[in-house]
């Protein structure tokens, strides 16, 4: 993992050297949380790129991505760790002679047990642990950037599990004690918003949110992204997209919604809006009947407007 | 910058509402030092990284954040242009100086940096920390003024002002420095303001705006926020006790197909979830005029709780009757309440004729899980009380609860017919004030767990 990172504007010419570009806040987020080893709890509506940012961050420290998606009943065996409880079964069914044998001389059951115990905890070893994605973070040999998305997805007492981990990059196991991370990793938490999120939670982390961009970055996105899209109707693209936005829609066109689109308008060879497939396409930026109804009815006289001007 | 200015501001913004425990301030500091302060924006940005962990905080840091450091610039700018100190023209010999003169001579031949000086051995001699409303800080400023020994300076204007032409010209160029002086001072007051006044202040008001009956309340600015924090904190106070209660029984069937794999050995058990809450909450509100403002309140609470409180559907009537559900669940409960009354308030409520509407509509609905809650003063006006229709309504439901407005002294005066219904709800409660509303939903959802 890169160790040192020189200034703010390092992280944007990275990130738009990878396609990503961004606010300055949001670099300014990475910097800090590099910085001061602190993790990022990253809020916004969906498809603002908040997943994205978390492998523009790994690419730019030169570091792995370990990911772990939240989803309803989450628990710590599927988070962290978990045993392998086949394995074990197939290694005590097949020492089951060896075993046999060992305690074949002893004559009390306490004797037996006493030799058992002289075993040791080798049944709860290292050959017997399944590591999930936390565990990968903490045990990695280069420190790794660890992203937990969708935690508002996660229960409550998921949450409160990863306090420790946020705050002391360890984690304690009953059976191992506890482990304590090799390289502390940059952790970044995305969220949706769709639950509140605990104080505890989020006193721990640098708090970053990413609003839909305005038009000037969106164009540059689009620029970035679909670099043969032609110039004029980039800019109409977005600014209707940012008209739509300000709509009374059921779901806002996210960014990863207008690059789509962008990339069917080049497949279509659309040179501007006023294009008649261009309506056709509209499904492809708005999710709901309704919202395509009302775009539809929306672009005529929003291109009227754009013309006169 | 010194972190004590930085702590200051970590003061100001508790000040203001937010919660910001002394390791997120600590981590402030670190990050201020990281950035430093010469990029304004930047610097900005970086205590709106650690400090602000919500996004409805985000306008009370802006906010504090323009006021506290535009006073921090306003200071620092000040030397130059305000305190210019005054050529004072040679004393009149003839005048014997009393100490009063004595002292309005030094403080106007202070320089900046002393008169600044001056100002803040005054403050520290105050105390601040009794400031409570904004209006105080007048009062403030005058008693920082005369602390400094402004007094004398305004007995010099004055005895100036008796004189010729040239001393009244004097009294003019002491007056408008004493104005920049008095600014001054007045910045030194609001930033102590932002310390200590707010938070106390806020304190105050919100206990006022919990005990206002909701009539009064709509003029207030910043009530939704209160209405908001409300019902976050019943939210995730109730939270807790469902996420509790929903462990299970050994799932026996799932534990024993999965134990096939490992030679009967049940190595994984299976827990059976209990299903999901099944609760439906109806609310059926009176918003003609008399009860208008507290259906506004009641939904907006019901809807901010939409973590705990999935299932509710919402109903309206006045002359008419209608569900409103399909508004809340469009457009932010604020603006959803002005579009339901522009829709249906009126007057001439008709109990009967909207139990009807109800039971007509949601009869099929209704089951062991439901609650419906109604909203109303319970005026008729004469007509039909249509107690029987809620009696079958409540039959089929798992509990009625009504909400009245009115004081239960009330409750059967006029064309008021409370006692016609009371039979049939399990619980009635007065609800007038925020605090009565507090109470009755956190019973609410204590009794759906």
């Amino acid at each position: 993992m890169k160790t040192r990172i020189d200034s703010v504007e390092e992280i944007t010419r990275s990130f738009a050297g990878q396609g990503y570009i961004c606010s300055e806040q949001i670099a300014l987020a990475i910097y800090l949380a590099a910085q001061l080893h602190k993790p990022v709890l990253v809020e916004g509506p969906p498809g603002v790129g908040k997943t994205e940012l978390a492998k523009a961050a790994a690419a730019f420290l030169e570091a792995p991505l370990i990911r772990l998606q939240c989803y309803e009943g989450l628990d710590e065996s599927r988070a962290l760790y978990e045993w392998k409880y086949g394995k074990q079964l197939l290694y005590t069914q097949l020492l089951r002679d060896k075993l046999g044998g060992m305690l074949a001389d002893t004559d009390s059951l306490e004797a037996s047990m006493e030799r058992l115990g002289d075993l040791g905890e080798a049944f709860y070893s290292d050959t017997f642990l399944e590591p999930r994605p936390l565990l990968h973070a903490l045990r990695s040999d280069e420190p790794a950037v660890l992203l937990i998305d969708e935690i508002d997805k996660a229960d409550q007492e998921f949450e409160a599990f990863l306090l420790e981990l946020l705050s002391d990059f360890q984690i304690s196991i009953p059976e191992l004690g506890t482990v304590k991370a090799k390289h502390q990793p940059l952790v970044l938490l995305t969220s949706n918003d769709q639950r509140e999120l605990s104080d505890a939670l989020k006193r721990r982390c640098l708090h970053l949110y990413i609003p839909y961009p305005a038009a000037e970055l969106e164009a540059q996105i689009v620029a970035a992204r679909v670099p043969d899209l032609d110039a004029r109707l980039r800019e109409q693209l977005v600014a209707f997209i940012q008209h739509l936005r300000e709509q009374d829609m059921k779901k806002l066109p996210a960014i990863s919604e207008t690059l789509d689109w962008a990339r069917a308008l080049v497949l279509l060879h659309a040179d501007s809006l006023e294009h008649a497939q261009v309506a056709d396409t509209l499904n492809l930026v708005l999710k709901t009947e309704q919202d395509v109804t009302l775009a539809r009815e929306l672009l005529p006289a929003w291109l009227r407007k754009l013309g006169k001007r | 910058m010194p972190t004590r200015r930085l702590s200051e501001f970590v003061q100001a913004l508790r000040g203001a509402g937010l919660r910001i425990s002394p390791d997120e301030a600590s981590q402030a500091m670190d990050a201020a030092a990281l950035v430093g302060y010469a990029q304004r924006q930047r610097f900005h940005d970086a205590l709106a990284l650690t400090l602000v962990k919500q996004q409805q905080d985000k306008s009370a840091f802006e906010e504090t954040f323009a006021r506290f450091f535009e006073a921090e610039d306003s200071r620092s700018d000040s030397p130059q242009d305000s305190g210019s100190p005054m050529p004072e023209p040679a004393a009149d010999p003839s005048s014997a100086q009393t100490p009063e003169q004595q002292q309005a001579e030094t403080l106007l031949a202070s320089t900046p940096d002393q008169l600044q000086q001056r100002m803040a051995e005054a403050a520290a001699e105050m105390d601040f920390t009794q400031m409570e409303v904004i209006t105080q800080q007048g009062i403030y400023t005058r008693r920082l003024l005369m602390n400094m020994g402004m007094g004398a300076v305004d007995d010099r204007v004055l005895q100036l002002d008796q004189g010729g032409p040239r001393q009244q010209a004097r009294a003019e160029q002491l007056r408008q420095w004493r104005a920049r002086v008095r600014e001054q001072a007045a910045g030194q007051v609001r930033r102590q303001f932002l310390l200590h006044g707010v938070g106390k202040g806020r304190v105050l008001r919100e206990q006022t705006l919990r005990a206002v009956p909701f009539r009064d309340l709509r003029e207030f600015r910043d009530v939704q926020a209160l209405v908001r924090r409300m019902a976050r904190r019943l939210a995730s106070l109730h939270q807790r006790r469902t996420k509790n209660s929903r462990r299970g029984m050994l799932d026996a069937r799932r534990t024993m197909v999965a134990s096939i794999r490992h030679d009967g050995v049940p190595a994984k058990l299976f827990w059976r979830r209990r299903p999901p809450r099944k609760t439906r909450v109806m609310v059926i509100c009176d918003v003609s005029s008399s009860v208008s403002d507290a259906a506004r309140f009641l939904l907006q609470f019901l809807y901010a709780m939409n973590d705990v409180l999935p299932r509710v559907r919402s109903f309206a009537f006045a002359s008419r009757f209608d569900e409103i559900t399909e508004d809340f669940a469009r457009y932010s409960p604020e603006v959803a309440v002005g579009k339901v009354l522009d829709r249906l308030s009126g007057s001439g409520t008709d109990y009967a004729e909207m139990f009807r509407a109800f039971q007509a509509r949601c009869e099929r609905e209704l089951d062991a899980h439901t609650t419906v809650i109604i909203l109303g003063d319970a005026r008729n006006n004469y007509l039909q009380d249509g107690a029987e229709t809620l009696q079958a309504i409540r039959r089929r439901v798992k509990q009625v609860w009504w909400l009245n407005p009115e004081s239960r002294s009330r409750w059967n005066s006029g064309d008021a017919v409370m006692d016609r219904y009371l039979p049939h709800c399990r619980l009635a409660r007065q609800c007038a004030t925020l605090n009565d509303l507090e109470r009755v939903v956190d019973s609410l959802l204590g009794s759906l767990d």
